[in-house]
Formats: C-alpha cells, structure tokens, sequence
C-alpha cells in the first residue's frame, strides 16, 4: 500500500513541496530582513516599510483549503469516477485496509506539510504582529494562519475532502462540497466559539484622565469588544474615549461623570492555549470525518 | 456437483427498486457461464454481489460456500473484471503488474508478464495510451495472475471491435482450459457467447429466467410454426400470431411429431431473443404527455 500510495500520488506530492518551496522564497528573506531592520529602523519607519506585508498574509489563509480540494477531495472521488475503485476493492485486501491505509499515508504527509507552514509563518509573522493592536498574531486571520492552528485546518480540510469524495462520486462536484464545508465550518468556529474558548477579561479604564493605551492591548491580546459605558454600566458607543483630567470635554453631558472605557480581551498570553484548543477542535471533527469515509467506503461498490 | 457459486432468494434494493430479487442460482464449478440479459436487468449487481462489493437485502450468495461481502479469503480466490476494464489509466502496465503483488497474498507476476508478453502489450506506456483491446487484455492479466478459482468479468469485451473480441476471449478461453477456473462471464453479444460459453444464466428484470447447460438449454428448444389456433405441446415461452399462422417458442422434452408443425432448431441467440422478447416493455405515455 505505501508503494501504491506513493505511486498515485506522488506527483501532487512533487506540486504541493514546489509550493512549499515557492513560498519560503518568499518567507525567508523578507522574514530576515524583517528581523534586521526591526533593530536598526524606528517602529514608524519599520511600520510604513513592512505593514502591507500583513495584508499579503491573508491570501496564506487559503492554503489548508488549497490542500483539501487537491489531496482529500479526489482520494476517493477520481477512483470512483474512473471506476477503479472496483479494480482496487477487489483485490487481496479489505477497504478498510485500503481507505485506513491511503488516509493514514496522505494524512501523516499532510501533517509534515502543514507543520512546516504554520511554525514557518509563526517565526515569519512575529515582527509583524509588534506593529498594530489590531493586527497582533492573536488577532482574527492572523491567528489563523500560524502556529499548529493551521495543522488542524488542513487536517480537516483532507478529511472533509474525503469524505465529500465518498457522497458525491465526482471530483468536482466533490470539490465544490469540500469548498462550501470548509468555509462555513472555519468561519463558524472562528465567530462563535473561539472567543468563548476561556473566559475573556475585562479591562476598565477611566474616561477622565486616560492616558496611554488601555491595559492589555500592548502584550499582543485579541481585543473583544471596545467600549464606553457611563458610571452605571449603560452602554454609550462603541470605541474608545479619553478626556483629560479637568476641564470641559467633548462627550460630557452624554456620558456623564465616572464614565469609563470598557474592553473585553483575551490575553496575549493565552495565544498558545488557544491554538491547541482550536487544534484539538480540527483535530477531533477530521477524526469524525475519517471514521464517516471509511463507513461510506465500506457501503459503496 | 460442487457449485461455486450460489444464490437463494438473492436480492439488492437501490433507493426502493429492486435491481436483483429473488435470485436462484448455481453456478457448477469448472464451467464457462454467459450471464445474459438486457440493460439494467441486474447483471453487474449480481457479480458485484458475487464479488464481496455489495452486501445483500435479501436472501444470500455464497462463492466457494462463504459470503463474500468484505471477505478476503474468498477474495483470494476470485478474479474479478470490472465493466469498462477499469485499471490506473497513468499506470504502466508493468506498475500495474507490480502493484498486484502488493495487496495481493497469492499472486504470479511471472504469468501476468508471459501473457502480455505474448500479446505484444509495451510495459512502459501508460495504460492510458493503450487500444481498447490492450488494456482489456490487461486488466484480463491482472484478474488471471491472482490465479483464481473463480473468474468474474462484467461486459469485459463491449468496448472492443470484433477482433480484439476475438482475441480477448481466445486468450480467456486458452487460459481457463488449462487452470479448470469456472468462469462467469456478463455480456449483450450474444455471437461470441455461443461460441465461448457451455452454460448459460438469463436476467431480465431482476430475476433469473434460465439457467442450465447450453447444449440442454438448445436441445430442450423447439420453434414451431403452423396454422393459427393449433395447441403446442411443453411449456410455450413465446407465440407470435399473424392472420395465418402462429410461431411458437416451446420448452420440451420430447421431440415434436404433429405434422401441423414444422419444426426449427434454435440458435442460442435466437433462443435468448425469444426468451428476452417475451416481456411486455411498460409503457409511459403519460410521462411524456401523448396520448397511448
């Protein structure tokens, strides 16, 4: 099986370290020179130099789903398309053997791959994240492109792939199912459930007499929600607002004496945390996913 | 007799229809079956059913006396040719040959390369590149190296020209004399089953019309053609009336002597006509939205 493993795929295999490779030409310079011009440059100049290069990042975001269309997809997909999933079944050994051993094989190279990537960005992106609060690695998209987050949406991309390959004896209608499945699982994970993971912590801060950046935002945290409430907790606007410590300003007679900023984070250290859990969640869904194809392979003929 | 392959009550349901039901069936070992029968009639469900890929609704089939279905000891032991010979099109067929050996325990590498050696296939283009012909007889080598004691080909020759058809089952035939591999064998040409097969199965409908040795099936046959009205004797399978005269399609056992009757020897292919013609097609008028 490793063999014919090898074999079917080895050409996709050729195509996605190509890829890899393109990328860390990308990667490597800029991340050194990034790291460079970090200690010689003023965080202004450094910023107007390097922060579009965050921007670029986002477009990184589509690989884990770029390895489910092309790997997980057409694993069982093409075979029933071409029929040969009757030739293959039907030889000395079960499908299960078959589909356990291709998973396995296709999902231990994936896993290289993606590990590559996601700690190859996180070293990449660190600089980056220094620049803006709102674009800290603990931020929405930044966090999904590095660390061992992305090693759980390619996972997962993969067995979706699969199994959507086993519904649907199609590669591309197969792959438009991976497509639409991927994205709303991600987008749905990433809305409502990730800022739930641990219990966010709220940092208040006066209106009158603010000065400096509010707690928590300087450590890397992800920033929740940003807002001003009066003295008695009631809601005024969104954003942040600072008024020196006497005299007339803009929002009293709205906000009223002993309004504060209030603001929802999770802290900066808790990146870690957060990636294993967001992780383990990828992780257990592919796991369900896998145990649904092999069901499927079993039943299909 | 031992019987390969067996089947009682057999049958597969898809989405509520029935594609197989109540299929009664032996298979003796040693013999070269045709399975016969129009589209649809239930032909590739039942080998896929021999084979282990499928599992049963209804009733049992037992290949070698065990169920097959996800079974790998009867797997060993069967040859299987899917419709449309289906092999890894960007393979060679010397990759092919090799992969074989890896998820195959028993498997004789040196017979498939003989063979496609004899028949001039090149080892090291893509299968992909290969005629029609090239790649059957492929596939045919790579169901033979598992040097089964069942072959099962589904439609293994309705791709191909008239001499590559004649070529692939010349070279089934050479093979299975040699190694006593009972072979059952689906197909809608009915010429070159006459010539390859000494027994025979019909479908139609999902249900097995005939069965039994070809040489019995053709001796218990008679077409007879008289005047209109006139009562034949045995089991009529099929009449045909014109103003005149009646054709009359009779099962018997004893030969016919009412000189009323004139009496015709059948082709096996006339024979499977007659017994495939039977049936009523349904009509769907209303479906289409014309008037009957």
């Amino acid at each position: 099986m490793i063999w014919l493993t090898w074999r079917q795929h080895r050409r996709q295999a050729l195509f996605t370290v190509l890829g890899l490779a393109a990328l860390a030409v990308f990667v490597v310079p800029t991340g050194l020179s990034m790291r460079h011009d970090q200690r010689t440059l003023d965080p202004g100049r450094f910023a107007d130099t390097y922060g579009s290069l965050a921007l670029l990042s986002i477009l990184l975001l589509v690989v884990p789903l770029l390895i489910g269309l092309f790997w997980g997809a057409p694993l069982i997909a093409r075979e029933i398309e071409h029929g040969t999933h009757r030739m293959i079944w039907t030889q000395g050994i079960t499908r299960r053997h078959w589909a356990l051993a291709k998973v396995g094989l296709l999902g231990g190279a994936v896993v290289v791959f993606a590990l590559v990537y996601g700690l190859g960005l996180a070293w990449w992106y660190q600089p980056l994240g220094q620049i803006d609060v709102r674009q800290t690695r603990f931020a929405e998209i930044f966090f999904d492109m590095q660390g061992v987050a992305p090693v759980g949406y390619t996972i997962f991309a993969v067995a979706l792939g699969v199994v959507a390959g086993t519904m649907v004896p199609k590669v591309l209608p197969a792959m438009a199912l991976t497509l639409t499945g991927f994205v709303g699982v991600r987008a749905a994970v990433a809305l409502f459930a990730r800022p739930h993971y641990m219990t966010p912590v709220a940092a208040d801060q006066l209106v009158r007499g603010a000065t400096g950046k509010p707690t928590g935002e300087l450590d890397g945290a992800w920033v929740l929600a940003k807002e001003v409430r009066r003295a008695d907790g009631t809601f005024v606007t969104n954003g942040t607002f600072r008024c020196p410590a006497t005299g007339a300003c803009a929002g009293d007679t709205e906000m009223g004496p002993g309004a504060y900023n209030h603001q929802l984070i999770q802290p900066g250290d808790r990146f870690w945390a957060f990636q294993w859990i967001e992780l383990g969640i990828f992780v257990a869904l592919a796991a369900l996913l896998v145990w649904l194809a092999v069901r499927r392979v079993r039943r299909l003929a | 007799m031992e019987h390969v392959l067996e089947a009682d009550g057999l049958g597969k349901r898809y989405a509520g229809r029935w594609a197989l039901r109540d299929c009664t069936l032996r298979l003796p070992a040693g013999r070269v079956a045709a399975l016969v029968g129009p589209n649809g009639a239930g032909k590739s469900t039942l080998l896929h059913l021999a084979v282990g890929l499928l599992r049963p609704d209804a009733g049992q089939v037992r290949v070698f006396g065990e169920h097959p279905y996800e079974n790998t000891t009867t797997l060993a032991e069967i040859g299987f040719v899917a419709q449309d010979t289906p092999v890894y099109r960007d393979f060679t067929a010397d990759e092919l040959v090799r992969m074989g050996g890896k998820v195959n325990r028993r498997w004789d590498a040196t017979l498939a390369r003989t063979r496609l050696a004899q028949l001039g296939i090149p080892p090291r283009k893509p299968v992909g590149k290969l005629s029609g012909g090239q790649r059957a007889q492929v596939a045919l080598a790579l169901a033979l190296a598992k040097r089964p004691r069942l072959l099962l080909l589904d439609e293994p020759v309705a791709s191909l020209d008239p001499l590559a058809r004649r070529e692939f089952l010349a070279a089934l035939m050479g093979n299975v004399a040699e190694s006593g591999t009972t072979v059952l064998l689906s197909s809608h040409i009915l010429a070159d089953l006459e010539r390859s097969c000494d027994y025979l199965l019909v479908l139609q409908g999902g249900r097995v019309r005939l069965s039994g040795d070809v040489d019995d099936i053709v001796a218990g046959h008679r077409q007879l053609v008289g005047p209109r009205h006139l009562t034949a004797d045995g089991t009529v399978i099929r009449e045909r009336h014109t103003d005149r005269q009646s054709t009359v399609l009779v099962r018997t056992d004893v030969p016919i002597f009412d000189p009323a009757w004139t009496v015709h020897e059948l082709t096996l292919e006339e024979l499977i006509l007659g017994y495939l013609g039977e049936a009523e097609g349904a009509t769907n008028h209303a479906e289409w939205g014309v008037p009957a």
